[in-house]
């Protein structure tokens, strides 16, 4: 049987699907006795899902770029 | 975005109209900064990416939707990143920079039998939106991610924000994919930690 600290270890390529097989089923046996680690996997679930809908930054001068490249396409065209 | 919204607004490029090219900026540029960033660092990032654009402009009539606008956007970065950095980046490939909130490192384990010494701390928020709301949490967040080597922060970025599989991150910055998983997870450790302190203490 794994460790806590062996299934945290792996916990990021048990996430990715990176592991082979034999190891996910570690990890999945592991979880089933495991209340703690399973509240970790499930908040790391929460801080991936987090991460996804953090607002991203506004790009800086979009307008202007656009401009610019709109006018590069232009000039091949014509 | 799906292949066929990338057709038409690749219709919309090639006519050259202003509007589609705001729409192209605004969906790609985060993320081609992000691959510009992993492979030049900070200073010359924007250069990169400005370069980048044009070439994309220049080779619009070539793109023949084998891969998707996205895929095709994030290799014209990469590669213009790559041309412009000839200085070989091996040896800082795994550094590991202190993080403002550490991370779950071997001190939450007991060193007898590898249990958690410091359980994980149950968060007191379980969807992405509740914990968003926190204003702080999401300062203390960007800080965390501003705090982690330029490697770790790109491919977190990449994989968490962008979505991309890791075998294109593999791609895309030349890295193996060993080293790709333990960039991504030493980084995510950080943000776990991260969170957990702010939804420990209610504080960054």
């Amino acid at each position: 049987m794994l460790t806590c600290k062996e299934q945290v270890a792996r916990s990021s390529d048990y996430l990715d699907g990176q592991l082979t097989f034999r190891e996910r089923l570690l990890v999945r046996h592991h979880l089933m006795f495991c209340p703690n680690c399973r509240r970790f996997i499930r908040q790391m679930r929460l801080m991936q899902a987090t991460l996804k809908r953090m607002p991203q930054e506004p790009v800086e001068g979009v307008d202007a770029l656009a401009e610019q490249l709109a006018a590069e396409r232009r000039k091949d065209i014509m | 975005m799906a292949a066929a919204d990338d057709a038409h607004l690749l219709e919309r490029l090639l006519k050259g109209e202003q509007r589609a090219y705001k729409d192209l900026v605004n969906t790609y540029q985060s993320a081609m900064r992000a691959v510009a960033y992993a492979i030049v660092g900070q200073r010359h990032a924007d250069e990169v990416v400005q370069d980048a654009w044009l070439s994309v402009v220049r080779n619009l009539a070539k793109f023949e939707g084998r891969s998707s606008l996205k895929t095709w956007l994030l290799t014209i970065t990469a590669n213009s990143a790559k041309s412009r950095y000839k200085q070989n980046r091996r040896e800082v490939l795994l550094d590991d920079l202190p993080s403002p909130h550490g991370t779950i490192g071997d001190d939450r384990f007991s060193p007898d039998d590898g249990h958690w010494a410091v359980a994980p701390y149950a968060w007191h928020q379980d969807t992405p939106e509740a914990l968003l709301t926190e204003d702080e949490l999401r300062k203390c967040l960007e800080h965390t991610i501003l705090s982690l080597s330029q490697l770790q922060s790109s491919v977190l970025v990449l994989r968490e924000r962008q979505g991309l599989e890791l075998e294109e991150i593999c791609n895309l910055l030349t890295l193996s994919l060993s080293n790709v998983r333990v960039l991504l997870h030493r980084a995510r450790l950080k943000v776990f930690a991260t969170v957990e302190h702010f939804e420990e203490t209610g504080e960054c």
